[in-house]
């Protein structure tokens, strides 16, 4: 036994597991692929491969140094979503958070300008219940904001727009709950030119997070899945 | 005081949090009835609860669930069932949007211009091919303005004898087999149809321009309005664009080249298409091309926030000014000169 191969795998959570540089996550569509990724049963449990050329909060789960599952919200909770997309780091979450027929009973709020991607978006609710697909600006929140009666522990904010730390911070302090997670996935080249190379765009981003009262708890280089690419994963400190 | 409301209920509070009044929604949580309060509030409104509480509690202040100011209190937010039928409602609304982006002639314009550029572009590569595929059967063909109609002649003829026939020139060695000849056929036939598609593409582009943007339609065509619309990203943006954007689109290589290597800046980009750039002599196509950019600035303003659109008298004045540009530098200046 002990002979064996260390083995690299190891869970990060009921429905996600790690092997090495491969990201899994238990289908909660079974026999479903939602954006061509390979399916593979283990131990008769079919599993998506989470891509993490195609999504960043997977590519941050494999750049880490720290342990990769408190890059994770825990299982049944809700979530904000910000800059949703077309639901490729979305289907992984909701494997994670929902599960089959939302047992775990989660629940991902995922806010999207682009009607294109809506149209992904709602495809993919119909199948996979705890999802909520909403069309709006991320930065309006009083159009949408109803939906969050209550404050969440985990934000995920992937906008690529100008003035994105801006909107991170204020979606902070609305939304997050005390002690909760934020991360914020930050394409350099999407900040205002000043002159400042991205190693300085990046270091003014944590500044700034930082006055904003957030504790920057790690900058993941997300080099090599998406260049110029930067998620903060800061944590809301509690008042005491 | 303060009074807080969401889609379903509204309190009042006093600044210590004790809540004091509430009204909830004790109607039929039906999926319409969601959207429409939903609706309400995404457009800034009140809810029929919240109205009646201020009218009860006049000095309270009202703000919708989630604004900073509102003290910590024991608010009434949904239980779990009212949340599901909220959440139901939120993707139907979703839905609905979706369906409705469809209606934005931005996009349309962009779909239209895009198809009929990738219409172009695809006929031109056939027709080149249909070119080579029929001169390799019958080198001596020779095509000059005739190109064009190289693809109904292919689909007429029944034979590549017929065809050489047609073409002047005499029936190869060596012929295609009568599978290859069908196919060859085909493709002439592709190539043909293609002309009258792309008319029509074109004829569409026409319509819609005209009637989403009058002004710029009238200044300087339907077609190239809308090309400049689509590559300013909207009809929005397109007026909110300083003119001397405006001037460069459609130049961009060109344009960063000139900020990245200090090449001299382009004088104009898809502006150069309308004959008053295209046909003037060179030395003036850039005050052209700033004279009407701002012109076009102007036009789109009008269009975007929907004035009273331009006439033809109005574009008959711009077509003063180019003159006038024309006629104050009937030579090119020397660059001695200063």
């Amino acid at each position: 036994m002990s002979k064996k191969n260390r083995s690299r795998k190891e869970d990060l959570s009921w429905a996600v597991r790690k092997d090495g540089r491969a990201l899994w996550s238990i289908n909660a569509n079974p026999r479903s692929s939602v954006y061509g990724e390979s399916l593979r049963r283990f131990s008769g449990v079919e599993y998506r491969r989470w891509d993490p050329s195609r999504s960043k909060l997977g590519a941050a789960i494999i750049r880490t140094k720290r342990n990769p599952a408190l890059l994770l919200p825990l299982a049944g909770e809700t979530i904000l979503y910000l800059g949703a997309g077309h639901g490729t780091s979305i289907s992984h979450l909701h494997d994670h958070l929902c599960g089959h027929d939302n047992h775990q009973g989660g629940r991902l709020v995922c806010v999207d300008l682009a009607p294109r991607c809506l149209r992904d978006l709602t495809h993919l609710a119909d199948s996979r219940p705890g999802l909520i697909p909403v069309l709006g600006d991320a930065r309006k929140f009083s159009a949408w904001g109803v939906l969050m009666p209550r404050k969440v522990k985990w934000l995920f904010q992937d906008v690529s727009q100008a003035g994105q730390v801006e909107i991170f911070i204020k979606a902070a302090n609305r939304f997050l709950a005390d002690d909760g997670i934020g991360l914020l996935s930050l394409k350099a080249a999407s900040e205002r030119w000043t002159g400042d190379d991205e190693a300085q765009v990046f270091a003014n981003v944590e500044i700034a997070l930082e006055q904003a009262g957030l504790t920057v708890e790690e900058s993941i280089d997300l080099a090599g899945f998406e260049d110029n690419h930067m998620l903060f994963a800061v944590r809301k400190p509690s008042n005491n | 005081m303060w009074l807080w409301y969401d889609w379903r209920a509204a309190a009042v509070a006093d600044g210590n949090g004790n809540i004091v009044d509430e009204e909830i929604w004790d109607g039929n949580y039906h999926q319409h009835a969601i959207i429409e309060r939903l609706q309400i509030i995404a457009k800034g409104g009140m809810i029929k609860e919240a109205k009646v509480l201020a009218e009860r509690f006049p000095e309270a202040t009202v703000l919708l669930h989630g604004e900073e100011q509102l003290p910590d209190a024991d608010w009434p937010f949904p239980d779990d069932e009212a949340q599901a039928s909220a959440d139901t409602a939120a993707i139907a609304m979703s839905k609905l949007g979706v369906a409705m982006a469809a209606g934005d002639p931005d996009k349309r314009l962009e779909y239209l211009v895009r198809a009929s550029d990738e219409m172009r572009t695809a006929h031109l590569t056939m027709e080149a091919r249909l070119v080579e595929w029929v001169v390799l059967f019958l080198p001596d063909a020779r095509f000059g303005a005739d190109r064009s109609a190289l693809g109904n002649t292919v689909a007429d003829s029944d034979d590549l004898e017929m065809l050489a026939k047609k073409l002047a020139v005499e029936s190869p060695p060596v012929g295609p087999s009568k599978s290859e000849w069908k196919a060859l056929r085909e493709f002439g036939e592709g190539v043909s149809t293609f002309r009258g598609r792309l008319d029509r593409l074109e004829n569409a582009v026409r319509t819609l321009a005209t009637e989403h943007l009058p002004s710029n339609s009238m200044l300087i065509g339907p077609l190239l309005a809308a090309r400049l619309c689509v590559e300013a990203h909207g009809r929005m943006r397109f007026a909110r664009l300083p003119s001397g954007t405006v001037q460069v689109l459609g130049a961009e290589k060109a344009f960063f080249n000139h900020l990245k290597t200090g090449a001299p800046p382009p004088k104009h980009g898809h502006i150069f298409m309308h004959p008053w750039v295209s046909r003037s002599p060179k030395w003036i196509r850039g005050k052209i091309s700033r004279t009407l950019a701002s012109k076009i600035s102007i036009a789109a303003k009008i269009d975007a926030f929907e004035g009273t659109p331009w006439t033809e008298a109005d574009v008959e004045l711009v077509e003063i000014r180019i003159e006038e540009i024309r006629n104050n530098f009937p030579t090119p200046q020397s660059r001695l000169q200063r």
